[in-house]
């Protein structure tokens, strides 16, 4: 019992454990030194482990406490954009439509790799787009110390590729631009390259700006108009076997553009499968001759003169002989026309005239005014300059009055046309979200405004744009259907067919311009591919699904004071040929 | 002192109900607080989901918790007379593993039993603390101190080591010779001879490391020096550390972390399921989970102290080193203090096996502790 009770008494026994005094003694000499060196050993590997947990309490604290997120950590904090890299950027409501994501990129030294064969066929099996032949081919390249494998691994690819284990893969993370919406805004947002230099769109043409500060860039672009009228332009390419589309909305009261695009486009994600054609700006860098669209422009360019009003008269019996050029009508009335006459039946002779009555200066002061002769200024870097008449020759003052002989961009079309309708205040485009009221430029009288806002009714109430209608929208607009020139003629059947709509016309608040490149009639179009039956009917589909999404109601058209607004005086019967009045 | 005598150690057999009377139930309290933040964590995982992890863990959880009791109910003198048949089956399931890993593609580290996937090197962890538990208790003072006494149980150690390094699985491999070494050391080995093998061991690299093969020479490489490349395979520390220094002190709230349900931590669920624990409970969390860990751990000397015969102290030193290498190795591998191994966090981690056996760990441990008084001979006779 002695015995038991030293044994016992070790100070190292817990208290707890004291009342075990009663199990039997077990020591003799030798036992009693093997317990004494266990406890020893116990109590040795017992502080070990304390330590080891102290030691882990400690990192635990340094690791949250003294680097803290706002400290060095958080610059790897990708998911938060603390990043000092790209700012991303946004659609006018938060929509993210390009952001920066920092990505693993996969390389190997193939000098450091033994089995080159069974390292190829294990990283084809992770990524299974690879060949391993093809890896294992570049892997016994002589004297080769760097070979990229695959760009921007996921997380869980990176994973595999490390439970490899092999030393001579390695990886590097690289910056991706990283584009949501794929196709979607392709034209407006643009693309870097592999540098992270902006090289097209709005990454090209704010670049410095998306370099510096971390803020997103906000768009004056919508997301969800951007897909309808991505959506329509393509459903018109298809119906009618077109070459190309694009179009744009803007708001006609600041000059923003809600959407843009330009169909074929491409995935600013993925540009080797781009071609140069797809990677082309149609909407902003391509310039064309927008044909009888250009009406807009010289009948509010008339009326402006106080040479002639609505009701003066133009003798559009014969066409125009001029040189080796003879001008025709599209749909021929073969008599005098009122100026709304001319507008509404879209007549060329009849434009030619009163384009002769104004004079070039007029005509070049008025188009130079709407912006339509400059460069247009726009943050996108895709913007070309119009093709100007030079000389201005009285020839082209007749082609120019129905938009031939000048080619300018739908961008320019759109700022312009929203001057017209707007109540005379020419804004600069932009495309990106602005914070306060711009200030317009007048060009053209309230009263002149209003007249065209009566005359682009008309069009679609009674003339070439009745496809255009969306019930309840009060759309008004014009047609314009353009040969397109080739080898210094103009091919019939190779045609831009246009429609520049405007909705509410009433109170107008948004234009929407697309054109078609290259249509075929169809057996729905009774073989035409004009556009009043290419064109129109998309504008049509635009405005009725745009305008609920931009908070538009649709009204009775049929009100007595929305038709007295958009009223216009019935020109006089025909058979009384009067000359200016 | 005659009361306790006839109520516990006078008798060599107690009754179920007097067992679990002597069951250790605040360290089962331990066990179910640290299992329930498991599954709290598996359910923050899956974005706040039963599926795919936290239902199978609960039922795993409520599982071997049954098995945990019934092996401690168990006298340990049949899990001594256990011992080494349970050793060699691990060992021949072990070596049959790496059969079928080597006719099939690939590494394959379970058997599949239909209910459960098992992994005969998570089992090993168990089977190794009891087969040397069971051999360093038949051996007295003097016999250990003979070197050629060691060999057996080194080549116990080894041999399993050596299979489950060849699956590969490095983290497994390590936590049976750290164990194994513990053992050696509890069990009364000389000093010098850990000063010798350490020496001998430090001497043999040079010799070893002429004999590997280049690609084995590369992954050990690697592995002794992730951080030569912090953007490559140093990506889990660094995302983990990122995910725990974001955490701060209170944390972002249960299922708010972001580096975790953002997918910027692959294998949130396993062995990383602490970086998700401390970015959503903070560093009050982690210290919180520490210290519960640590009370286990004293929990598990105490009763090591406790065991009045050398098996059950052995076994439960084995136990407890055990649990808390995997705590350890896990915590300081996510914390970025040693390079990535594969261990899982003990209780909290997804994954069958290893629950299993950490409940099975702790079976014997209270198993230990309920039979402490009992006494054994050498080879496992009443005494």
């Amino acid at each position: 019992m002695t015995e038991t009770s030293k044994a016992d008494d070790n100070p190292c026994r817990p208290r707890h454990f004291k009342p075990l005094l009663c199990a039997p003694a077990p020591m003799s000499g030798p036992g009693r030194t093997a317990l004494e060196i266990c406890h020893t050993r116990l109590l040795v590997t017992g502080a070990l482990f304390i330590v080891a947990f102290l030691t882990i309490g400690a990192q635990l604290i340094d690791v949250m406490e003294l680097r803290s997120p706002d400290k060095a950590t958080a610059r790897n904090h990708a998911g938060e954009h603390a990043l000092p890299g790209r700012a991303d950027i946004v659609d006018r409501h938060g929509v993210l439509l390009a952001t920066t994501l920092v990505m693993p990129s996969l390389y190997a030294n193939p000098k450091q790799i033994l089995d080159k064969e069974r390292v190829a066929a294990e990283l084809a099996q992770i990524f299974p787009e690879l060949s391993a032949a093809k890896l294992a081919e570049s892997f016994n390249r002589p004297n080769l110390s760097f070979v990229w494998i695959k760009h921007d691994l996921t997380p869980r690819q990176q994973m595999a590729v490390n439970a490899l284990g092999e030393h001579a893969l390695q990886f590097l993370n690289e910056d991706r631009r990283v584009y949501p919406k794929g196709n979607l805004f392709a034209h407006v947002v643009g693309f870097v390259d592999s540098d992270g230099k902006g090289m097209a769109g709005i990454e090209a043409g704010l670049d410095k700006r998306l370099k510096t500060d971390p803020t997103p860039v906000r768009l004056s672009a919508d997301a969800r108009v951007q897909f309808i009228l991505r959506n329509e332009i393509l459903h018109q390419m298809t119906a009618f076997g077109a070459k190309r589309g694009f179009g744009l909305v803007m708001n006609v009261r600041s000059g923003e553009v809600l959407a843009l695009a330009s169909l074929p486009d491409f995935d600013p994600n993925d540009l080797t499968a781009a071609s140069t054609d797809q990677l082309y700006n149609h909407a902003t860098f391509g310039v064309y001759e927008m044909g009888s669209v250009f009406k807009i422009f010289n009948t509010a360019m008339l009326l402006s003169s106080g040479l002639a009003n609505l009701s003066t008269k133009f003798d559009a019996t014969n066409p125009i002989k001029i040189g080796r050029f003879t001008i025709h009508d599209d749909h021929p009335q073969r008599r005098w026309l009122s100026v709304a006459e001319v507008f509404q039946y879209s007549s060329n002779i009849g434009s030619a005239k009163e384009a002769v009555t104004a004079g070039v200066p007029r005509q070049e002061d008025f188009l130079g005014k709407l912006g339509l002769l400059n460069t247009p200024h726009f943050e996108l870097p895709e913007v070309a300059a119009p093709h100007i008449p030079s000389p201005w020759h009285e020839i082209n003052l007749m082609t120019v009055a129905f938009g031939h002989g000048i080619s300018v961009s739908l961008l320019q079309m759109a700022t312009a046309v929203s001057a017209v309708v707007n109540g005379g205040l020419l804004y600069r485009p932009t495309l990106i979200a602005r914070a306060s009221e711009p200030q317009g430029e007048r060009v053209l009288t309230p009263a002149i405004s209003d007249e065209m806002r009566r005359l682009l009714r008309l069009v679609v109430t009674s003339g070439t744009g009745k496809f255009a209608a969306a019930p309840g929208y009060l759309v008004g607009g014009k047609t314009g259907t353009a040969e397109e020139v080739q080898n210094k003629g103009y091919a019939r059947k190779q045609l831009l067919s246009s429609f520049v709509g405007v909705f509410p016309i009433n109170d107008p608040k948004y234009v929407i311009i697309i054109s078609i490149d290259q249509p075929h009639g169809t057996h729905a179009s009774y073989g035409y591919a004009t556009a009043g039956w290419v064109a129109a009917p998309g504008v049509s589909r635009i405005i009725e699904r745009m305008a609920p999404l931009v908070g538009i109601h649709p009204i009775d058209e049929d009100a007595p004071d929305i038709r007295r607004a958009l009223m216009i005086e019935t020109p006089v019967p025909e058979g009384r040929k009067l000359a200016a009045e | 002192m005659a009361d306790g005598r006839f109520f516990f150690g006078g008798r060599m057999h107690l009754t179920v109900p007097e067992k679990l009377l002597r069951l250790n139930w605040g360290l089962v309290l331990l066990i179910a607080l640290v299992g329930g933040i498991g599954l709290a964590m598996l359910y923050s995982a899956a974005n706040g989901s039963w599926q795919p992890w936290a239902g199978k863990q609960s039922i795993r959880l409520g599982v071997a918790a049954c098995i945990m009791i019934a092996v401690a109910l168990v006298d340990i003198r049949v899990w001594l007379r256990l011992a080494y048949p349970v050793y060699a089956l691990m060992l021949v399931l072990l070596v049959g593993v790496g059969m079928r890993g080597a006719v099939g593609m690939g590494a394959q580290r379970w058997i599949d039993l239909g209910v459960i996937q098992l992994q005969p090197s998570e089992l090993m962890k168990v089977a190794l603390v009891l087969a040397l538990a069971r051999y360093f208790h038949a051996l007295d003072l003097e016999r250990i101190g003979r070197p050629w006494r060691l060999i057996v149980p080194a080549a116990m150690v080894l041999i399993p080591a050596g299979l489950v390094l060849k699956q590969p699985d490095l983290g497994t491999a390590l936590m049976l010779v750290l164990g194994g070494a513990a053992m050696f050391f509890l069990g009364g080995v000389r000093w010098w001879m850990f000063v010798f093998v350490g020496a001998a061991g430090g001497g043999a690299v040079p010799l070893i490391w002429r004999h590997l093969r280049d690609y084995q020479r590369a992954r050990i490489l690697s592995f002794l020096n992730p951080e030569s490349d912090p953007l490559g395979a140093g990506y889990h520390g660094l995302q983990s550390k990122i995910a725990i220094g974001s955490g701060g002190e209170f944390g972002k709230g249960f299922m708010a972390g972001t580096q975790a349900h953002l997918n910027f931590l692959p294998e949130k669920q396993t062995d990383f399921v602490f970086t998700m624990f401390a970015e959503e409970f903070g560093l009050l969390g982690g210290v919180t989970l520490l210290v519960i860990y640590l009370l286990i751990f004293v929990y598990g000397f105490a009763i090591a102290f406790s065991s009045r015969n050398n098996f059950g102290r052995l076994l439960a030193l084995g136990i407890t080193t055990n649990f808390a290498l995997y705590v350890v190795i896990n915590m300081a591998m996510v914390m970025g203090l040693i390079p990535i191994v594969g261990v899982p966090l003990p209780l909290v981690s997804y994954g069958g096996t290893a629950m299993l056996t950490i409940m099975l760990g702790f079976g014997l441990l209270m198993s230990v502790y309920i039979h402490r008084d009992a006494r054994i001979g050498r080879h496992g006779e009443e005494e």
